[in-house]
């Protein structure tokens, strides 16, 4: 295989791994957890070094894992302890355990071909050059191997245990009460987070790989509230960022684990604005909707409770319930042209169908029942807000 | 160079006396500062902001193609801007949840970071190596008029905090009653991240972007541990904050390539790990000595009880009774026994004990006083 096609292999394969376990991180609120694994395995990963002096032996994965898991541990026993808050305890702990990593790496610089830029890009584009042998034939890259292994083990958890993880996920208690321990499912998250981390260090680094295990979530996230097609859809950015940043890094000539967390970024920036109902963009308009809706029925309501003429000029309005000129427009524009109000010499009436919902109103307020004035507006307005 | 070199040329050699003076002034102001992250429960804050310091660095440098420090920083305070009110927006406007809008801004804007530090690393322009500094951060690139912006940063810090103490430390503590009192809680609310942010953006050039959020957190938690008082927490920070900052300029500095900030961290860490254990008030082990000595009082009382109950069923309350039926309770041990003589609850002869007037007393008022 030529490297090119080795090395967006490689990347397609982390950017999936990292998906999988991201999407519970996220739908779990724990994607700092993710931060706080990559950056604290680092001394795993220099002292497993030192024992094994391979990068991809399967010790050192295992011993980095073991670092990893130990630092949620240490967050949660600080945690408990009540003396800082959550994330002060994330925040205390991970960085201590990464600066440890550094001096090793710095100290012992002439033993370890680990440099500290190493340590936070990875070398993507050395993967290919590391090849796997089995009795003297080249199989491949090594890391494409360890990725690949991974990648199948999470793959096959996740089938496995997909209706527990969803159950502990959004109802731990519910979880509890049908006899899966949400701490087990909890832990096994954490490794399989741990593994993933430690696999996708070497190609990616160690806060990039936050970048592929909460982005691609986060941006599937807004698209769908379906876990399965959260799983797919984050899969899908993944790899398409994977493969997308190899080519923005050729044509730039710059690091690859940057540009895919740049094409990551802009993808979850496109979807962030323009996400169907859950973009920021969907969202302020339907702000501004409900705003002027809100403003619309309080106006209803002043033109049902008053009776004498000099209360509902339309000049008066204006005064009366204190708004803008612009605003006031604009809601008794609305409000002609449902129909549910009729204007005579400056004067507003209430028309029959504004009486009519005036009075469906009053009752929604009264009992406040919040799914019915969503039906009333599908009913009374032919025009939104 | 060895530590106590660096110590007896602290005075006389300027570019140490410089160093010191820096990291001391920026350990200082993040103790401070990160005293209102830690209280704020914006802890993650402080590590999303740092990393998002990073492009705006890089931004900086292939905008003005000079090396020049707060032209630099200058960058970071915008990028941190950014960052920071991108989470807001994210938070607020979305069903994104905090930590994931942390963790989004943390990484892509270091990412983007990074693409742009080896892009210009790439460059063909002899001016741009030694912007990976910012990374670990290297302390000994200070100069005079670095320590001077800090300076002067800092008194300005210092200024605004007393000037608005009374609405940082209402709102610290209760947002809504802050608003009911007709305080312009958002104006109050950005003023505080935007000294937050400040803060960092000065330490990136010691410590570095990765580990910023901890010279920020750590003074502050280890602070916490000591006292229940805003004033006393700020100003114990502003110590611990400054003593990390010397001290691990000073290891990092007797040794060869060993970057600042980690170092500074660990001393930090330490402090933490401190504090965390010997605090009077909250730490481990007086905690730990305090539950023992609970359980012991609580063992002695329920022996007197027991006594107490066996004592009252007799006209003459201290007549005399076999040590031996002690033994089929279970808080019952020969030093509490003895404990017990000393308080004079009960009087030992022999193999038989009997309870006192003192001792039936404080039985009877056991439950009383509680």
């Amino acid at each position: 295989m030529d490297a090119q096609v080795e090395i967006q292999l490689i990347a397609a394969v982390v950017a999936i791994a990292c998906a999988i376990p991201g999407v519970f991180l996220v739908l779990r609120k724990m994607a700092l957890i993710s931060d706080a694994i990559s950056h604290s395995i680092l001394p795993g990963i220099v002292i497993g070094f030192f024992i094994t002096e391979d990068l991809n032996s399967p010790l050192l994965i295992l011993l980095a894992a073991v670092t990893g898991v130990i630092t949620v541990i240490l967050v949660e026993a600080i945690q408990k302890t009540g003396m800082v808050k959550e994330d002060t305890a994330i925040g205390l702990v991970f960085p201590a355990l990464f600066s440890i990593g550094v001096i090793l790496i710095a100290k012992n610089a002439n033993d370890v071909h680990l440099d500290v830029d190493a340590v936070l890009l990875g070398e993507l584009a050395f993967a290919p050059f590391d090849r796997l042998l089995v009795s003297g034939i080249d199989i491949g890259p090594k890391s494409l191997w360890v990725m690949g292994t991974i990648l199948l083990l999470t793959l096959g958890m996740l089938f496995a245990f997909f209706k527990e993880l969803k159950v502990s996920t959004f109802d731990a208690g519910l979880s509890a009460a049908l006899g899966f321990s949400p701490v087990v499912l909890h832990y096994g998250l954490m490794t399989v987070s741990s593994v993933t981390v430690v696999g996708a260090f070497e190609a990616v680094g160690a806060v990039l790989v936050v970048a592929l295990m909460i982005a691609p979530a986060a941006s599937a996230y807004l698209l769908t509230s379906d876990l399965k097609k959260m799983l797919v859809l984050s899969v899908g950015f993944g790899v398409f960022s994977a493969i997308g940043g190899y080519w923005v890094a050729h044509a730039l000539d710059a690091s690859i684990a940057g540009s895919m967390t740049t094409v990551l970024g802009l993808v979850f920036l496109t979807v962030y604005l323009f996400a169907p109902s859950k973009g920021l963009i969907a969202v302020m308009y339907r702000q501004k909707q409900q705003r002027t809706e809100v403003s619309l029925l309080t106006f209803l309501l002043h033109l049902n409770n008053h009776e004498e003429e000099s209360e509902r000029r339309v000049q008066h309005l204006n005064e009366h319930i204190n708004w803008q000129k612009v605003r006031s427009k604009t809601v008794v524009e609305l409000a002609q042209k449902n129909n549910l109000v009729a204007i005579n010499n400056e004067i507003v009436t209430l028309t029959k169908k504004g009486k009519e919902f005036t009075d469906l109103a009053l009752e929604y307020i009264i009992t406040n029942k919040d799914e019915k004035i969503e039906h009333m507006k599908d009913d009374f307005f032919l025009f939104r807000g | 160079m060895t530590l106590p070199d660096y110590f007896s040329q602290l005075f006389s050699d300027y570019t140490l006396r410089t160093i010191t003076l820096g990291t001391a002034i920026l350990g200082a102001i993040c103790g401070m500062l990160g005293s209102f992250a830690v209280l704020r429960k914006q802890s993650l804050l402080g590590d999303a902001i740092s990393h998002a310091a990073l492009p705006g660095i890089a931004i900086a440098f292939l905008i003005t193609g000079t090396k020049d420090t707060n032209v630099l920083l200058l960058g970071a305070l915008v990028s941190g801007l950014i960052g920071t009110f991108w989470i807001r927006g994210m938070i607020t406007k979305t069903h994104l949840k905090s930590d994931t809008a942390l963790g989004l801004v943390l990484s892509l804007f270091f990412g983007f970071g990074m693409l742009l530090l080896t892009f210009i690393q790439k460059q063909p322009n002899a001016n741009q190596a030694g912007l990976d500094k910012y990374l670990f951060g290297q302390a000994a690139t200070l100069v005079e008029k670095d320590v001077t912006v800090m300076a002067i940063v800092t008194g300005i810090c210092l200024v605004i905090m007393l000037l608005f103490w009374k609405e940082f430390k209402i709102l610290l503590f209760d947002a809504d009653y802050t608003k009911t009192l007709g305080f312009n809680t958002r104006f109050i609310d950005i003023l505080i991240t935007f000294f937050i942010v400040l803060a960092i953006v000065l330490g990136l050039q010691t410590v570095g972007v990765v580990l910023m959020s901890a010279m920020l957190l750590a003074p502050a938690a280890a602070a916490r541990q000591w006292t229940n008082k805003l004033s006393v927490m700020i100003g114990l920070a502003a110590i611990f904050g400054a003593f990390s900052g010397v001290f691990g300029t000073a290891i990092s500095a007797s040794q060869n390539n060993l970057s600042t900030g980690p170092v500074i961290v660990l001393v930090a860490g330490v402090f933490v790990l401190f504090s965390f254990i010997f605090s009077p008030d909250r730490g481990i082990l007086f905690k730990q000595v305090r539950k023992y000595q609970n359980r012991r009082d609580l063992k002695l009382q329920k022996t007197l009880q027991f006594m107490f109950d066996i004592a009252k069923t007799h006209e003459n309350i201290s007549h005399p009774h076999a040590i031996k039926i002690l033994n089929n309770f279970q808080g019952y041990t020969r030093a509490s026994l003895k404990e017990m003589e000393e308080k004079e609850w009960v009087q030992v002869r022999g193999q038989k004990w009997l309870m006192t007037q003192k001792g039936y007393e404080a039985a009877a008022n056991l439950y009383n006083n509680y």
